[in-house]
């Protein structure tokens, strides 16, 4: 719970389609600027923080329990757990060196899970027991194949919107933060908005934010 | 041991999540109604860990102790989390967050039934 602050009303929301009625809970004094953890970016956080709980308890757990029986499974486990923390803290911070480091995490997630779950299928010896990408993550529901894809969908997203005059980029804080960049590459705002098939509530972020965010965020 | 809290956490949890994700795609934020059903999740998730404290303390022993104290400690946890994490939430993917952990407390009770079997489901 790293977080203490709410996040801005619903027209900030990432989320194109968000609620119907922006103007319902203006709460103008939400401090912090809206982020990769708000909107879908709450759910994905949720997921990983549970993931990188459950994921390096069980391999400390079974390292300090019983390291020999699968030394390879429980060390990939750890591994894997280690990478799950990193993509939680740096989902749920969401500056733009914290999205790199998330991109770059959420790659390695991506791969190990492909790579180990081929690895316990093709060679079975050497997992004797089971860790959490072993058959592509089949013992939690196949979740860790998919987290990746979405995390990394996700923080494209985010990265493509800030670049193109980021409706998300909410306040003065977070346009400093994020300066740098000249106005992005050839398309629009209102088209990255629009392929996004919520014309009412691309527009209506749009028209409410983009007076503060003429900086585009140059860094993806 | 009797399966009675167990299942019933099963099915309030799954119960929990539907409703939970039903308001997402309903898109509505959260609201006392959702808050009010993660209390009752919590408060069946406390005796059930009540009744396995009570077998431990009755001097029964499962062959993975200390996996089953950290799902001890971690169960009672999700809900309160996860009501807050939901909370800070403005939009339809905070009772998505309360769904998850309706999942995940379901999915807990399978794995106490793994981890020890005369904790029955």
């Amino acid at each position: 719970m790293s977080e203490p602050a709410a996040s801005p009303e619903p027209a900030a929301s990432p989320e194109p389609a968000a609620s119907p009625e922006p103007a319902a809970s203006p709460e103008p004094a939400a401090s912090r600027p809206d982020s990769t953890r708000t909107g879908p970016g709450r759910l994905l956080v949720a997921v990983y923080g549970l993931f990188a709980l459950s994921a390096s308890a069980r391999a400390g757990v079974q390292i300090a329990t019983k390291f020999g029986h699968a030394p390879v499974a429980y060390l990939l486990s750890a591994f894997a757990g280690v990478v799950y923390i990193v993509a939680t803290v740096t989902l749920s911070n969401g500056s733009p060196i914290a999205r790199r480091i998330a991109v770059l995490s959420c790659s390695i997630e991506l791969v190990g899970v492909l790579a180990v779950g081929t690895w316990s299928l093709a060679d079975r010896a050497s997992f004797p027991d089971a860790t959490v990408w072993s058959g592509y993550g089949s013992g939690y529901g196949f979740v860790p194949l998919v987290l990746p894809v979405f995390g990394l969908l996700w923080l494209r997203r985010w990265a493509r919107r800030s670049r193109f005059g980021g409706t998300i980029v909410t306040s003065a804080q977070d346009t400093g933060e994020a300066a740098g960049g000249g106005l992005a590459h050839g398309e629009s705002g209102a088209s990255g908005q629009g392929a996004d098939g919520a014309s009412g509530q691309g527009a209506d972020g749009a028209s409410g934010q983009g007076a503060d965010d003429v900086v585009a965020d140059g860094r993806t | 041991m009797n399966g009675a809290v167990p299942t019933t956490i099963i099915v309030a949890g799954l119960a929990l999540a539907g409703y939970a994700l039903l308001m997402t795609a309903l898109n509505r934020r959260m609201n006392v109604p959702l808050l009010a059903a993660v209390g009752v999740l919590e408060i069946l998730l406390l005796v059930e860990v009540g009744l396995i404290v009570a077998k431990l303390a009755g001097g029964q022993r499962p062959a993975g102790l200390a996996t089953l104290i950290g799902y001890l400690i971690a169960t009672p946890i999700v809900p309160v989390v996860a009501a807050f994490w939901g909370l800070m939430e403005r939009s339809r993917w905070g009772p998505a967050v309360i769904a998850v952990a309706g999942l995940v407390a379901a999915v807990l009770m399978v794995r106490l039934h793994q981890i020890w079997p005369v904790i029955h489901v």
